[in-house]
C-alpha cells in the first residue's frame, strides 16, 4: 500500500495545522534569550519541577483508584443502586476544577462550617487550640483533582471491561485465578492507561487550582515568567519542559499499547453476567462508588446550591438562557467537528499511513498538555500568520467562531484520539482486508464496519470533549468575539476575584448542562453491551 | 452531514447577526472585568449614543493585538496595573493622542510624556492591622513589615502577583535592589502563613486570628464594608484599621488603572471620546463612589466614603518608574519565595 495516497497526506496536512501553534510557541521559545534561566535554576524551577511531579503522581494514583475500582464493581457486580450509580459516577466530570476548588476552601477552611462544627463540638476557641489539614495545600490539590478527573480513568476502563469476552473469565475461572487481577486488569489496560495519560496532561495544564491553592507548579511558573518578568519566551520555555513531560507520557502510553495490543476476534461474544454477592459484598460495593461521587459532585454542588439558596448568586435569566445558548450550542458543534476529524485520523494511520506519518498524527495531541493560555497565546500568533498570508473577509464574529473551534480541536483532540485508539484496538486488521478482498472501498468500509464496530468510544470521546469545551476557560477568554459570553467566561468574571458566590448559578447550569450527555453516553452504552449479550452475532 | 448543516447554520447565524462595526462604535479589549466596568460603558452609551464593544480577558490581549497586526478590531485598551500598560507602550500598538481634554483632566506624572497611555484611576496599597491586636501607631511605613516583632503576623497574597511586585519596584526605587531584597527577606520570615488568597483573604484572616498584619489595596475595603450581597464581609472590614504608610518621607505607595488608543483604531474618534468620557468629573465619580478607587481628576471630590479614610499623601515617584523596575522585583520574589 503506497503511503503517500490522498488519504494519509490530507490527515498528515490537518495533523500539522493542529500541530502548527505548538509549534508557534517552540518557535516563540527557541527566538528568545536564555539568560533568565540560571536565575530561574537557582531560584524556583526546582521546586516548581518538584512540585509538579507530585502533583502528577498524587492525581495520577488516586484517580486510578478511583476509577479502576468503581469501574470494576459497576461491571462486575449486582448491588442496589447500581443503575443510578454506574452513571452517576460520571458526573464529577461536569464539576470544572476552578470550582471544585473554590467550593472545598469554602468549607474546609478555618472559617468554613466543617472547622466551625468541630469547634462547637470539642470547646476549641481559635486556630492555635488545634491542627486541622489546610485544604490550600499539595493534599487538597490532588484530593479536588482526583475527585473530578477520575470519570476518565472510569469511562475508559469500563468500556473495556464491558467488551471483554466472558471466555476470559471463564478460562480464568477454571484455573482458579483470581479473574481481577488475571484477566480483566490486564486486559483493560488499554483503556486505563489512556484514561490515565488523560488525566495527567489535565493535571499539567491545570491553572485553576494551582493558582487558587498557590501551589508552585511549573504552570503558575509560567505565568511568573510572563507576566512578571515580561517575558513570553521565557515562558514559552518553560512550557516546552512541560511539553517534555508530555512526550515521556505519550510515549510510554504508546510503548504500553503497542505490547498490549490484543484483537478481539469474535467481537459478538457475550460478556460476563453480573455476580452475585453478599450483603456486606454489597454494602463495600456502594461504598466504592459512593466515596468518589461525594467528593466530586454531591459536595461540591450542594455549596453551589447553598449559595443560591442563600440568595448570593446573581439570576439573571435572560443572560444566563443566551449564555448557555451560545455555550452549548458552541460546544455541540465544536465537539462533532473534533470527532469527526479524530475518527478520521486514527482510521487513517491505522490503515493507510507509514510509521513517520504516524508519529506526526500520534504527535497532534500534544495540546492538551500545554496550559490553556500558553496554547491560546500560540494559537493566536498562527492566526496572525495566517492572516499575514491570507485575510479571510469574514466577519470578525464567524472568524472569531472558526478559530475558536479550531483552537478547541488543538486543545481537545488528545481525548477524543485517546477514546478512539481504544476502541481500534478491538478492530481486527483483517476486517478491513477482507473488506478489499470484496471489492469495497475505503469509505464504504469505514461506514459499514468500522465506525459501528467503535461507535460506543466515538460516543465516549465526543462527550468527553462535549463536556470539557463547555468548562474550558482560558482559550475562549482570549480568542471569542466581541460581547461574547460562555458559561464559564460568565462564571470566571466572579470566580476570578474570589466572587464564586455570584456566579454560583451559572456554575451550577454548566454542571446540568453537562449532565444531559452524561445520562445519554450511560443509556447507550448500557444498549450497546445489551444488543451484544442479546443478538450475539457471529462475524 | 448532519453537522455541516449544523455548522452552515452557525455561520449564516454569526454573519447575520454580526453587524459591521459602523461609526457608531467602539470597541475596547479590557482587563478589567465586566462588573467593574460595564456601568460607565452604559453611562458612556447614554450619553453619546455610541456603542461598546468589550472583550474581557486577564492574560494575553497584548498577544492578541499584536498578532492582528492591522487587521485589529480593537480601538481602546484598557488595563490595571502601570506594567502592563507600559508594555503596549514598548511594543509600539499604541498612537499618541494630542487631546486637550485628557491633559486637563489628568496630571501630567499620571499620563505619558508622549501621550500614549494615560491613566483613569489610581489605588493605594496600604497596610491593613487588627484593631484588637495592633496598638495605633505600632506600623507607620511599609519597612516596619521587615522587623522581626512581626514574626508570625503577617498574610499577604503572592509576591508575583502584579500589585505585589509594583510595591516591591517601589521599595526598589528607594532602597536599591539590596535593600529591597533585605526588605522582602523580612518580610517572608514574618509570614504566619504560605501566601495564598487574594487581598479579600488577608482581610478575613485578620478576623479570623490568623495573622494581625496585611497588605491590601484600598478599594477592597469598601467593597467589603458595603457587602450586602456577602454581609459576613462586613465583618472582615469591622475588624481592621488602615493604615496609609511612610506619611512623614516619601508617601504610600499608589498604582493605576488606566487606558491607550489602539495605533490601528479603525473607530479613533470614539475611542477618545470614551477615553475623554472616563476622566470627566461624571465617571470619575464613579470611579470613588462605585469602585472605591481614587480619581486621577484633581478637580473631582472623593466619594465621602473616600473621605472617611482619610487624605493622604501618594508616593511621587514617576509612576513609569515602577514598569522599569518590575522584572528586578520579580526576581526578588523568586530568591526570597514570596
Amino acid at each position: 500500500m503506497s503511503n503517500w495516497n490522498v488519504w494519509s497526506v490530507s490527515v498528515v496536512i490537518i495533523a500539522l495545522l493542529i500541530i502548527a501553534p505548538v509549534l508557534a510557541i517552540f518557535y516563540s521559545a527557541f527566538l528568545g534569550d536564555t539568560s533568565l534561566w540560571p536565575h530561574l535554576f537557582s531560584t524556583v524551577l526546582p521546586r516548581y519541577i518538584f512540585n509538579t511531579l507530585i502533583l502528577m503522581f498524587g492525581v495520577g494514583s488516586l484517580s486510578l483508584i478511583f476509577g479502576v475500582s468503581t469501574a470494576w464493581v459497576i461491571t462486575r457486580y449486582n448491588f442496589f443502586g447500581k443503575n443510578v450509580l454506574e452513571w452517576a459516577l460520571l458526573l464529577p466530570a461536569a464539576v470544572p476544577t476552578y470550582i471544585i476548588a473554590y467550593t472545598y476552601t469554602d468549607i474546609f477552611e478555618y472559617a468554613g462550617p466543617f472547622q466551625g462544627m468541630l469547634r462547637d463540638f470539642f470547646g476549641w476557641e481559635n486556630a492555635q487550640n488545634y491542627w486541622f489539614p489546610n485544604i490550600r495545600s499539595m493534599g487538597g490539590a490532588i484530593l479536588v483533582m482526583s475527585a473530578v478527573l477520575y470519570p476518565y480513568i472510569y469511562l475508559m476502563t469500563r468500556a473495556s471491561l464491558l467488551t471483554t469476552p466472558i471466555s476470559f473469565y471463564q478460562t480464568s475461572s477454571i484455573y482458579g485465578r483470581n479473574t481481577f487481577m488475571h484477566v480483566a486488569l490486564p486486559l483493560a489496560r488499554p483503556g486505563i492507561v489512556a484514561g490515565l495519560a488523560l488525566v495527567l496532561m489535565e493535571t499539567i495544564s491545570d491553572f485553576g487550582t494551582v493558582d487558587y491553592f498557590a501551589l508552585e507548579t511549573l504552570t503558575l511558573g509560567v505565568f511568573n515568567v510572563w507576566l512578571g518578568m515580561n517575558s513570553l519566551s521565557g515562558a514559552s520555555q518553560i512550557s516546552s519542559v512541560l511539553f517534555i513531560f508530555v512526550v515521556i507520557l505519550l510515549t510510554l502510553e504508546y510503548l504500553a499499547r503497542r505490547k498490549q495490543r490484543f484483537h478481539e476476534k469474535s467481537s459478538g461474544q457475550n460478556t460476563m453476567p453480573e455476580e452475585e454477592v453478599s450483603p456486606a459484598g454489597k454494602l463495600i460495593c456502594i461504598l466504592i462508588c459512593l466515596v468518589p461521587l461525594i467528593l466530586g459532585f454531591i459536595i461540591p454542588v450542594s455549596i453551589l446550591l447553598n449559595f443560591v439558596l442563600k440568595g448570593f448568586a446573581i439570576i439573571d435569566f435572560a443572560e444566563i438562557i443566551s449564555t448557555t445558548f451560545s455555550s452549548v450550542f458552541l460546544s455541540l458543534s465544536a465537539s462533532i467537528f473534533i470527532m469527526l476529524v479524530s475518527v478520521l485520523m486514527i482510521v487513517v494511520a491505522n490503515y493507510k499511513s507509514s510509521s513517520a506519518q504516524r508519529i506526526i498524527i500520534y504527535l497532534s495531541s500534544c495540546g492538551y498538555a500545554f496550559p490553556g493560555t500558553i496554547l491560546a497565546v500560540g494559537i493566536v500568533v498562527f492566526v496572525g500568520w495566517l492572516n499575514d498570508l491570507f485575510y479571510f473577509h469574514l466577519s470578525y464574529w464567524a472568524g472569531g467562531f472558526i478559530i475558536l473551534i479550531f483552537a478547541y480541536m488543538i486543545r481537545f483532540l488528545a481525548v477524543s484520539s485517546g477514546a478512539i485508539r481504544t476502541g481500534m484496538l478491538r478492530v481486527h486488521p483483517n476486517l478491513m482486508d477482507v473488506s478489499k478482498t470484496m471489492g469495497v472501498g475505503f469509505v464504504t468500509t469505514l461506514r459499514k464496519i468500522i465506525i459501528p464496530l467503535i461507535y460506543m468510544n466515538i460516543l465516549i470521546g465526543g462527550i468527553l470533549v462535549f463536556v470539557d469545551i463547555l468548562k474550558e476557560l482560558p482559550i475562549t477568554l482570549l480568542l471569542r468575539p466581541f460581547n461574547f459570553e460562555t458559561l464559564a467566561t460568565y462564571v470566571y468574571q466572579y470566580a476570578s476575584d474570589e466572587m464564586l458566590e455570584e456566579s454560583s448559578f451559572a456554575a451550577i447550569i454548566i454542571i446540568i448542562a453537562g449532565l444531559g450527555p452524561v445520562i445519554f453516553l450511560n443509556s447507550t452504552i448500557k444498549r450497546i453491551s445489551k444488543k451484544k449479550e442479546s443478538a450475539a452475532p457471529n462475524y | 452531514m448532519k453537522f455541516f448543516i449544523i455548522f452552515c447554520n452557525v455561520l449564516l447565524i454569526t454573519i447575520l447577526s454580526s453587524k459591521s462595526f459602523a461609526s457608531g462604535e467602539v470597541n475596547v479589549y479590557s482587563y478589567r472585568q465586566p462588573i467593574l466596568i460595564d456601568p460607565f460603558f452604559e453611562e458612556f452609551t447614554k450619553s453619546t449614543g455610541i456603542k461598546v464593544n468589550v472583550l474581557h480577558a486577564k492574560k494575553g490581549l497584548l498577544e492578541r493585538l499584536l498578532s492582528e497586526g492591522a487587521n485589529t478590531p480593537a480601538d481602546l485598551i484598557l488595563t490595571v496595573d502601570i506594567s502592563r500598560l507600559k508594555q503596549f507602550v514598548e511594543k509600539d500598538v499604541l498612537i499618541p493622542i494630542d487631546s486637550s481634554i485628557l491633559k486637563k483632566n489628568i496630571p501630567s506624572h499620571l499620563r505619558d510624556s508622549k501621550n500614549r497611555w494615560f491613566a483613569l484611576s489610581k489605588r493605594a496599597r496600604i497596610v491593613v492591622v487588627s484593631k484588637d491586636r495592633v496598638p495605633i501607631g505600632a506600623i507607620t511605613k511599609i519597612e516596619d513589615l521587615a522587623e522581626p516583632k512581626w514574626k508570625g503576623k503577617i498574610c499577604t497574597r503572592s509576591g508575583s502577583h502584579a500589585y505585589n511586585r509594583s510595591l516591591l519596584a517601589s521599595i526598589i526605587a528607594t532602597h536599591g535592589e539590596e535593600g529591597a531584597e533585605e526588605w522582602a527577606k523580612g518580610l517572608v520570615k514574618n509570614l504566619a502563613r504560605k501566601p495564598e488568597g487574594n487581598d479579600r483573604a488577608q482581610a478575613k484572616a485578620i478576623y479570623e486570628g490568623v495573622c494581625d498584619v496585611a497588605l491590601m489595596n484600598t478599594y477592597y475595603f469598601g467593597k467589603m464594608k458595603f457587602n450586602e450581597k456577602n454581609p459576613e464581609q462586613k465583618d472582615w472590614a469591622k475588624a481592621i484599621n488602615l493604615i496609609f504608610t511612610n506619611q512623614t518621607d516619601r508617601g504610600n505607595h499608589i498604582n493605576v488603572t488606566g487606558g491607550g488608543i489602539v495605533k490601528y483604531s479603525k473607530n479613533k474618534e470614539n475611542a477618545i471620546d470614551l477615553l475623554e468620557f472616563l476622566t470627566n468629573p461624571k465617571a470619575q465619580m464613579l470611579y470613588s463612589s462605585m469602585n472605591y478607587e481614587y480619581p486621577v481628576n484633581l478637580k473631582v471630590p472623593l466619594s465621602d466614603e473616600l473621605k472617611l479614610w482619610g487624605e493622604f499623601k501618594e508616593d511621587e515617584l514617576p509612576i513609569e518608574k515602577l514598569a522599569e523596575l518590575a522584572p528586578i522585583a520579580q526576581k526578588i520574589i523568586n530568591r526570597v519565595g514570596w
